[in-house]
């Protein structure tokens, strides 16, 4: 499903994020809320309006998942089989909401990386994070039904 | 739907630049948009496809056309009802490819403006974008 080169364009950017996840988490979570307030619903837990600690907080456990879907990106079933339970029978978030070209709020948050990257945000890059979030994206809502 | 923030930017953006570039992106990120665009040349690669002068000529039209309508946000359906015929009637081109374009092109605005692209900045764009889409796809049958 992923070529080679898409594969080192997706590590490519990855390395700019490590040891970032808790910032850059924290920026998706804040621009997500803002952009589609609706996405709020599904973090009660973090209240009505989350400070930065637990955006922080939290924004860091998203990305330190995505880290490991970086890391194996060649067998994300079994590295996310948890998490898509998880999202399946309890968090049971509309599929709307996940990447993929129609899918709307959680793709747009390449939004956080084209602006922090900028000149280094090659259409390369661009692509094949679309495409991998989008797998992502689909093994997280297979067990929905 | 927003007023002025969002227009901050606008007189800001290199509507040459940014057209192409976002038309660009889509073509490469969502390859299956090229079928619009055969007559285009070549589009064999990404660079192809960000450097060829009909994607660049294309998008400023695009982009420019995109920023009339910006003038009258709040008569969005009006302002593009033609232009809705006209992709319905004779372009043929679904409706969801306006979505993907409003998409790709709040992804090109933060590279360029980076920080300045405030998570408000980006709810606004999204919205006006979002809007252009509907009212494009309005005059559908």
């Amino acid at each position: 499903m992923l070529s080679a080169q898409e594969r080192a364009h997706i590590a490519q950017v990855w390395d700019l994020i490590a040891g970032h996840e808790a910032s850059f988490g924290a920026e998706l979570l804040l621009r997500l809320f803002t952009v589609y307030p609706s996405t709020k619903v599904y973090f009660r837990h973090l209240g009505d309006q989350p400070d930065e600690v637990q955006l922080l907080s939290h924004g860091q456990r998203m990305l330190q998942a995505v880290g490991v879907a970086v890391q194996y990106m060649d067998n994300l079933h079994a590295v996310l089989s948890p998490l898509a339970d998880l999202h399946a029978q309890v968090l049971r978030v509309d599929p709307t909401n996940f990447p993929g070209p129609s899918h709307r709020p959680l793709l747009r948050q390449l939004v956080v990386l084209a602006s922090h990257l900028q000149g280094e945000y090659t259409v390369e890059m661009q692509a094949a994070w679309d495409k991998f979030l989008t797998g992502v994206a689909v093994v997280l809502t297979e067990k929905y039904r | 739907l927003p007023n002025h923030p969002t227009l901050s930017l606008s007189h800001r953006v290199n509507v040459e630049e940014v057209g192409g570039e976002a038309l660009g992106r889509l073509l490469v990120v969502y390859p299956w948009t090229q079928r619009f665009f055969e007559h285009f040349g070549d589009l064999s690669s990404a660079d192809a496809i960000l450097g060829n002068p009909k994607v660049k000529a294309h998008g400023k039209k695009v982009l420019d056309t995109f920023s009339e309508g910006l003038k009258q946000l709040d008569d969005l359906k009006g302002a593009f009802a033609s232009l809705s015929e006209l992709h319905c009637d004779k372009l043929h081109v679904d409706p969801e490819n306006f979505r993907l374009l409003g998409n790709v092109l709040v992804v090109v605005l933060a590279r360029r403006f980076g920080g300045e692209f405030t998570p408000e900045l980006q709810a606004n764009f999204q919205k006006v974008v979002t809007g252009v889409a509907n009212a494009l796809a309005h005059r559908y049958h």
